[in-house]
C-alpha cells in the first residue's frame, strides 16, 4: 500500500524541488483511496482520470514556472455537499441520486483557479444532519483510527479521508460541528471560519445561517493554507462578508505569549465529560500557557439553552431549505405519482432517510403559526444572549478553550437509536456556530488509544489568530503526527 | 323590517411588474413571449447550492412606487420566506417580505367623478413573482413554464377606502399612471405586468366594523376589476337580503361570461410558515440614499401641470389632459418646443392627436412620429404649403408609421396651390363656368360664394387656401357688379 500523505508544505517543499510530481502524487491518494476505502468509506465519488488530467497540467505549469499558488497541484477532497460541475452531488441523500450540478460552488472555482486537484467527493450524513456519518444513504464511514467506531460527523468522510492519509486537505462543512468534532474524533486539525468568511454559493444547504465551509487537514499551517484560498467575499453570496481573502499563512508566528486563554467553566461543569478527555485538553491548555499565554477562566452562562437553541433554527431552516427536493425538476421522483400531492409525498418519503425526514418534522413544527414565537423567535432570542456572553468573555479572554467533544469516538450503531443522545454530544460545538463565531479542533493525544480535540473559540474575524494558536501548539507537540494504525 | 341601505367596502392588492432588466434575486433576463423556459437560471430553478442576491436597481424602482405613494419608506426591511408547494414555486417558498415591509402608511388621490378622494395606502413590500403553470387542453400532465419565476414584483395594499366598482377603478388607473410616470413599471396588462386582487364586503351604511370579506384574485383589466367586483357586490346583497351570510371565499373571475366562480372558501389562516429568509440581510436604506432616489425623481404630474398652465398659458382642463400621462407630456413638450407656438400645438394634440389616438385605442407610446416632425407638420400648415384640412388627413398615417412629413407632401403632391396665377386662373375658370351663378349674386350672398368656392377647391383638389379663395372670389364678384 501506498504511504499516508505528509503535510502540504513537505508535498510543496518536494514538488519545487522537482523530487515528485503532481501527478504521482494524485497516484499516491487514488492508490491509497483503492486500498483503503473499502473499509473506510470515506469516498461517494473518486475523479480518477480528471484528477490525473488537472495533475498534469499542474506539473506542466510548474515546469513553466507558472505554479498558481501553494495548493497547486496538491490533491484534496470536498463533501459532497459542495457542488462541482458536471460531479454528482448527492449530498449522500437518495433524493439527489443521479443529480449532477452544472456549476461550480465558489470554493471549488476558487481552488481550480489556485491549481488545486479535487480528487473525490466524501461522505457524509444525509445533507450534513447527523454527528457520526451514519445517515449516510450509503452507509457509513469508519473512524481510522478504529474501524468499528464512527469518525463523527457530519464531515465524517473528509476528515477521514485526510486522517488515513489519502488526501492531504479536504474541505468540510459546519453546522454544529460537523468539521471541528470528526476533525477531533480522527484526530486532525478542522476549522469551522467566522460565518461570512467563506462563500456558501454551492454549499447545498442545510441551516443557512449557521452553515460555514471550512478546511480539514493534518495540521493548522495546512488548514491556513486552504483557507487563504477559499476566504473572501463573493457577489453570489449576500451573507459572504465584505472582507478580502485571508492571508493567515503570513500570522503562524508560533507566538502566543501575551495573549489570554479563557478556560470555560461550564465544561467542567458538564456531567457528560469523559475524564480522560478533560485530562488531555487540560495538558494542552497547560502546554499553551508554558508557550507564553496566559490562562483564566470565563463562563458562558447562555450555553445551557444552546442545544436547544439550535436544534430549533437548524430544524426550521433545513425544513425550508429542503423543500425544493420535490421532483419536480431534478432529482429523484416517484414512479408512483397519481395526482400531484402523491407526487410531492411519495417523492419526498421515498428520498429522505430517517433522520431527515425527522428534522423537517420539527422544523416544520417550530415554524408553524401559533408555535412561532414560542419557539423559533425564542431562539433567535437565546442566540443574541449567546452572542452577549460570547462579546463579555472575550473582552477578558482572545481564544476560549474547551474541549470538541465530551467524549472519543463512539461505536457504530451505538448512538443510532437514541437521537437525544446524539443532539447532546453537540454541546460543545453549536455555540461558535449559534455566534458566528470562528472554532478550531487541534488533535491533543490520545484517551485509550483514541485522539481528543483540544478547540479553540475566538472572537468573530479572528480566524487568523486562532489558527496561530493552533499552529503554535502543534509545533511543541507531537500529537498531530501519530499514526491511525491501518 | 325595513331594508338596511348596505355600503360597499373594498381594498385593493396590487401586483406590479418592476421595470427591470433581470430578476429580482438572480441575473436571469426578465423577458416576455420567448419559448418557454428560456430565461432561467441555476437560482431560478432552485437548484441545490444557490442563493439569492437582491436586485439593486428593484430596490430602486420599489423605492419610487413607494415615494409616488406618500408611503414612509423603512430604513430596515425583512425578505421572509412564504412556503408551499406548488410546481411553478421552485423554493417551494416564495422571498416576500412580511413582518417588515418596505414601504408603509401613504395614500393616493382619486376621483372617480364624485371629486377628489384620498385612498389610504397600508404597504408596499417586495417579492419574487411564481413561475406559470399550463394545463393543455387533454393534457393530463402539467407543464411549467419558469421565465416568470423570480420577476420583481411590489404589492401594493390599498386600505379598505373604494365605496364602489368606479372608485376601485379609478384606483388603479391613478395607480398606474403614477408607476409609468416615475418609469417604476411599464404596467402592461396584457403582459401580467399589473394585477390585481379585490377584497369585496358589505355592511349598514354608518357601521364601522366590516363585514365577511370575499377576494377576487387575478383581475388584469380595469374593466374586469369594475365588472367583478360589481357582480360579487350584486350577489352578496342578494345573500344578505335573503338573510344569508356571505362566506369567506376565494373567488375568480370569468371575464368571458362576465360570471364569478368559487376558486376555495377559506376555513382558517393559510399557515405558510414565514421567517426572515437567512440567505439573505435585512433591506437598509439610509435617509441618504431614500432622498437621492427621491432627488432622481422626474417632475411629477402635478408640478407639470401647473407649469404647462404657466408656461404655455394653457387651461387648467387642457394642462390635465397633457399630463394624463408622463409620455403624452414629453412628447406635447417636444413639439411644443420644437414649433415655438405651444397653444397652437396643445390644441393640434388635444384635438386630433388624442383623436387619433382614440380611434385606434391606441396610446402615446405606440406614436412612430417623432414630435418635432410633428412640429414640422404644423409649420407647413403654417407657412400655408399645405392647408389644415391635409394635415388632418395625413396625421393618423404619420403618427402610426412615422416620417418626414415634408418629404411626405411633396411626393404625394399635397403643397398648397399658392401660385397666386394658378389660384386667379382657377378662380376665373369657377366663374365663367357657372355665370348663372355668377349673374345671380348679389352682395353676402353667402350661398352662392360658398358654391363657387366648392367649384374652385374641387379644381385645385382642396390645396387651395379656403381663406385667400374667398378672398380672390369676393374681389372678383364685387368688382364684376
Amino acid at each position: 500500500m501506498s504511504e499516508p500523505c505528509g503535510a502540504v508544505s513537505e508535498l510543496r517543499a518536494q514538488l519545487d524541488a522537482g523530487s515528485i510530481t503532481s501527478a504521482a502524487l494524485v497516484e499516491r491518494s487514488l492508490a491509497r483511496q483503492a486500498a483503503l476505502d473499502a473499509r473506510l468509506h470515506a469516498f461517494l465519488f473518486v475523479r480518477r482520470e480528471a484528477a490525473l488530467r488537472e495533475a498534469a497540467e499542474a506539473d506542466a505549469r510548474r515546469a513553466r514556472g507558472e505554479s498558481r499558488s501553494p495548493l497547486d497541484g496538491i490533491p484534496l477532497a470536498i463533501k459532497d455537499n459542495i457542488v462541482q460541475a458536471g460531479e454528482p452531488a448527492s449530498c449522500a441523500s437518495r433524493i439527489l441520486a443521479g443529480y449532477v450540478s452544472p456549476f461550480d460552488a465558489t470554493v471549488v472555482a476558487r481552488l481550480r483557479a489556485a491549481g488545486a486537484v479535487i480528487a473525490g467527493r466524501t461522505n457524509l450524513d444525509e445533507f450534513a444532519m447527523g454527528s457520526s456519518t451514519e445517515n449516510s444513504c450509503a452507509g457509513p464511514s469508519h473512524n481510522p483510527w478504529d474501524l468499528e467506531r464512527s469518525p463523527g460527523g457530519s464531515s465524517g468522510g473528509s476528515v477521514a479521508a485526510v486522517a488515513a492519509g489519502i488526501v492531504p486537505l479536504a474541505l468540510g462543512s459546519d453546522t454544529g460541528g460537523s468539521i471541528r468534532q470528526p476533525a477531533a474524533l480522527c484526530g486532525v486539525v478542522g476549522m469551522k471560519p467566522s460565518y461570512g468568511r467563506v462563500s456558501r454559493y454551492g454549499l447545498v444547504a442545510f441551516a443557512s445561517s449557521l452553515d460555514q465551509i471550512g478546511p480539514v487537514g493534518r495540521t493548522a499551517a495546512d488548514c491556513a493554507a486552504l483557507l487563504d484560498v477559499i476566504s473572501g467575499h463573493d457577489v453570489n453570496d449576500s451573507t459572504s462578508l465584505p472582507e478580502p481573502p485571508l492571508a493567515t499563512s503570513a500570522a503562524l508566528t508560533g507566538d502566543v505569549s501575551g495573549l489570554t486563554l479563557g478556560w470555560l467553566r461550564e465544561a467542567d461543569d458538564s456531567p457528560g465529560v469523559a475524564p480522560g478527555v478533560l485530562a488531555h485538553v487540560r495538558e494542552a491548555v497547560a502546554e499553551l500557557e508554558r508557550a507564553g499565554a496566559k490562562v483564566r477562566e470565563v463562563s458562558l452562562p447562555h450555553t445551557r439553552h444552546a442545544i436547544a437553541a439550535y436544534y430549533l433554527i437548524a430544524t426550521a431552516e433545513a425544513s425550508s431549505n429542503l423543500a425544493r427536493y420535490d421532483g419536480v425538476r431534478y432529482g429523484r421522483r416517484t414512479l408512483r405519482d397519481a395526482t400531484l400531492t402523491e407526487l410531492y409525498e411519495r417523492t419526498r418519503a421515498e428520498g429522505f432517510g430517517a433522520e431527515v425526514k425527522r428534522r423537517i418534522l420539527l422544523g416544520t413544527y417550530v415554524l408553524s403559526a401559533g408555535y412561532y414565537d414560542a419557539y423559533y423567535r425564542k431562539a433567535q432570542q437565546v442566540r443574541t444572549l449567546l452572542r452577549r456572553d460570547f462579546d463579555a468573555a472575550f473582552e477578558v479572554c482572545d481564544a476560549i478553550v474547551l474541549p470538541t467533544t465530551p467524549e472519543t469516538a463512539f461505536r457504530l450503531g451505538e448512538k443510532t437509536s437514541d437521537p437525544l443522545a446524539m443532539y447532546l454530544a453537540d454541546v460543545f460545538t453549536v455555540s461558535a456556530n449559534l455566534a458566528g463565531l470562528p472554532g478550531v479542533s487541534v488533535p491533543c493525544g490520545l484517551d485509550a488509544g483514541l485522539p481528543v480535540g483540544l478547540q479553540l473559540l475566538g472572537r468573530p474575524l479572528e480566524d487568523a489568530n486562532l489558527l496561530r494558536i493552533a499552529d503554535a501548539y502543534q509545533r511543541r507537540t507531537r500529537h498531530h503526527l501519530a499514526r491511525p494504525p491501518l | 323590517m325595513s331594508p338596511v341601505e348596505l355600503e360597499m367596502v373594498i381594498g385593493l392588492e396590487v401586483h406590479v411588474q418592476l421595470r427591470t432588466r433581470t430578476k429580482l434575486f438572480s441575473s436571469a433576463d426578465v423577458s416576455y413571449g420567448d419559448a418557454p423556459n428560456h430565461h432561467v437560471s441555476a437560482v431560478c430553478l432552485a437548484l441545490p447550492g444557490t442563493l439569492p442576491v437582491l436586485n439593486a436597481r428593484a430596490v430602486e424602482l420599489a423605492v419610487r412606487a413607494a415615494l409616488v405613494t406618500h408611503c414612509k419608506v423603512h430604513p430596515c426591511s425583512v425578505f421572509a420566506r412564504k412556503h408551499y408547494f406548488y410546481p411553478d414555486l421552485p423554493k417551494a417558498y416564495q422571498i416576500s417580505q412580511y413582518e417588515d415591509p418596505l414601504a408603509t402608511g401613504g395614500w393616493l388621490e382619486i376621483d372617480a367623478g364624485t371629486g377628489p378622494r384620498r385612498i389610504g395606502i397600508t404597504r408596499i413590500h417586495m417579492e419574487e413573482d411564481a413561475g406559470k403553470s399550463l394545463h393543455e387542453n387533454g393534457d393530463p400532465e402539467t407543464q411549467v413554464n419558469l421565465d416568470r419565476a423570480g420577476v420583481p414584483l411590489v404589492e401594493i395594499v390599498s386600505e379598505p377606502d373604494l365605496r364602489s366598482p368606479e372608485e376601485a377603478g379609478a384606483y388603479l388607473r391613478a395607480l398606474r399612471r403614477l408607476l409609468r410616470w416615475v418609469e417604476a413599471s411599464d404596467t402592461d396588462m396584457e403582459k401580467g405586468q399589473l394585477r390585481c386582487d379585490a377584497n369585496v364586503s358589505l355592511r349598514p351604511r354608518g357601521s364601522t366594523r366590516l363585514g365577511t370579506r370575499t377576494e377576487i384574485k387575478n383581475l388584469n383589466s380595469f374593466r374586469f376589476v369594475e365588472a367583478a367586483i360589481r357582480a360579487e357586490v350584486e350577489r352578496q346583497t342578494r345573500l344578505l337580503a335573503k338573510g344569508g351570510a356571505v362566506q369567506q371565499a376565494t373567488l375568480g373571475f370569468d371575464a368571458e361570461r362576465d360570471r364569478l366562480f368559487v376558486m376555495r372558501i377559506k376555513e382558517n389562516a393559510d399557515d405558510y410558515r414565514y421567517f426572515p429568509d437567512p440567505d439573505l440581510l435585512p433591506l437598509r436604506l439610509s435617509e441618504q440614499r431614500i432622498e437621492e432616489i427621491r432627488a432622481a425623481l422626474p417632475e411629477l404630474s402635478d408640478a407639470r401641470e401647473e407649469r404647462l398652465r404657466r408656461e404655455h398659458a394653457l387651461s387648467a382642463g387642457d394642462a390635465r389632459t397633457l399630463v394624463a400621462s408622463r409620455a403624452l407630456a414629453d412628447w406635447y413638450e417636444v413639439a411644443a418646443r420644437a414649433h415655438g407656438q405651444p397653444r397652437t400645438v396643445a390644441n393640434w394634440v388635444l384635438r386630433d392627436v388624442l383623436a387619433a389616438l382614440r380611434e385606434r385605442d391606441a396610446e402615446i407610446e405606440a406614436v412612430a412620429l417623432a414630435p418635432e416632425a410633428f412640429a414640422t407638420l404644423l409649420r407647413l400648415v403654417d407657412a400655408g404649403r399645405i392647408t389644415a384640412k391635409t394635415a388632418r388627413s395625413l396625421l393618423p398615417e404619420l403618427l402610426f408609421t412615422g416620417g418626414d412629413p415634408e418629404a411626405l407632401v411633396r411626393e404625394r403632391g399635397l403643397e398648397a396651390v399658392s401660385d397666386p396665377g394658378a389660384l386667379e386662373a382657377a378662380v376665373e375658370a369657377a366663374l365663367v363656368a357657372n355665370p348663372k351663378v355668377v349673374a345671380s349674386y348679389t352682395a353676402d350672398d353667402a350661398k352662392a360664394l360658398n358654391f363657387l368656392m366648392g367649384q374652385v377647391m374641387r379644381a385645385t383638389g382642396g390645396k387651395a387656401d379656403p381663406a385667400r379663395v374667398r378672398e380672390l372670389l369676393a374681389g372678383r364678384l364685387a368688382g364684376r357688379r
